[in-house]
């Protein structure tokens, strides 16, 4: 068997059959590499085998809480942070935008405000030519109208509105029986 | 996997950090040794092991019910070692150098002879763990100190069986390498535990 296998054996690790046991066994009387090998590995094993127990110092889990929390608020304070850096950017873009817009509306601002006096003093003239046309219609009718009629009118407008104002009260006193 | 574990999971998944830091409680030695083992340094050990734990809470939604909860904890714990390790290259140093005695572990003996013995099998370990790369050094922690069958450190380190029994063949050759050189007259640092190894070893 050629010398490689021998030092496969010796450093696979894995346990050997009594005839692979024994095989090495005498290679091993014969050849100082091997044994000289065979002996590191065995000592290695024992050194790590007998190695101590690594343990932290006491709390540590007391130290993982305090740490997992102040993560959590460095977390927290980055994305705030982000978020108020996306809000500012968002406002300064927006004012810059409103004020260019207001800047190339200030060439053309005495036509806007005299367009806007034109526009308020058609509608003071509109309102005044309705009210002159509206006013001796009033008068008119109500001189046309007798005493009676007019009397007639306002009691049956209020009689109108006496029923209609009963059905609501009826009509809700309807549905509160209906849901009790 | 216990049936309380198995509710601080739960509880966990849905938000409580307390439930979270039971399961802590309970695998920090693991996940604390795996990063110490593979960092060197306590102070290093310590950091990557919060940090492991911080990730795993971060990913608590992910996790898988039927998988083992240590296998998925140390497998982000060495996983994270490894990023370390290749980011800032961590200089392993040396335990039973005097001039590092601020760096030596907790201290896990009541004698001091012990203590000293610890700290210089620690200083060995540590020597020979930094001859490897860093997923050898993961692949060999994990199976010797960890139990971990090749399958297992196979879907820790995202390697196919073949890949870990390679990896695993070349380190302990590495090792072996280095420990023979460790013995020679001319390697002082750890001649005298070398030396008292290879005497309890004798007999084997």
């Amino acid at each position: 068997m050629k010398h490689q296998q021998y030092e496969t054996w010796i450093l696979m690790g894995t346990e050997l059959n009594q005839e692979q046991h024994r095989d090495l066994q005498s290679h091993l009387k014969g050849c100082s590499a091997c044994l000289s090998l065979y002996k590191a590995a065995q000592q290695i094993n024992h050194l790590f085998n007998t190695s101590p127990v690594l343990e932290p110092s006491p709390g540590f889990s007391t130290r993982w809480v305090t740490n997992i929390e102040k993560d959590e608020n460095r977390k927290n304070q980055l994305i705030l942070g982000i978020t108020l850096s996306v809000i500012s950017a968002a406002t300064l873009l927006l004012l810059s935008t409103v004020g260019l817009q207001i800047r190339s509306a200030l060439a053309y601002f005495p036509q806007i405000m005299l367009e806007m006096v034109t526009l308020v003093a058609n509608w003071i003239v509109f309102l005044n030519q309705l009210w002159d046309i509206v006013t001796p219609l009033v008068r008119v009718s109500i001189k046309l109208i007798s005493p009676a009629w007019l009397y007639t009118i306002a009691v049956s407008l209020s009689g109108i509105t006496g029923a209609w104002m009963i059905s609501l009260f009826r009509s809700r006193t309807l549905q509160k029986e209906l849901s009790a | 996997m216990c049936d309380t574990e198995q509710q601080w999971i739960a509880e966990a998944k849905a938000g409580d950090k307390d439930a979270f830091a039971k399961l802590v409680e309970k695998y920090q030695k693991p996940v604390y040794s795996v990063c110490y083992r593979m960092l060197g340094t306590p102070t290093a050990a310590e950091d990557a092991a919060q940090e492991a734990f911080i990730r795993a809470y971060q990913a608590i939604d992910r996790y898988d019910i039927s998988r083992s909860f240590a296998t998925w904890v140390l497998s982000i714990a060495s996983n994270y070692s490894i990023d370390q390790l290749r980011k800032k290259k961590v200089t392993i140093l040396s335990m039973d150098n005097e001039k590092h005695a601020w760096l030596a572990p907790p201290d896990t003996g009541p004698s001091p002879e012990k203590a000293a013995l610890e700290k210089e099998k620690l200083g060995q370990i540590q020597s020979l763990l930094t001859s490897l790369n860093e997923v050898d050094r993961a692949a060999v922690i994990l199976q010797y100190w960890h139990d971990y069958s090749y399958e297992e450190i196979a879907e820790t380190l995202d390697l196919s069986s073949s890949a870990v029994k390679s990896r695993l063949f070349r380190a302990r050759q590495l090792m072996a390498e280095k420990w023979q050189g460790m013995q020679l007259p001319s390697a002082p640092p750890v001649n005298s535990t070398a030396k008292r190894i290879a005497h309890e070893t004798s007999t084997i």
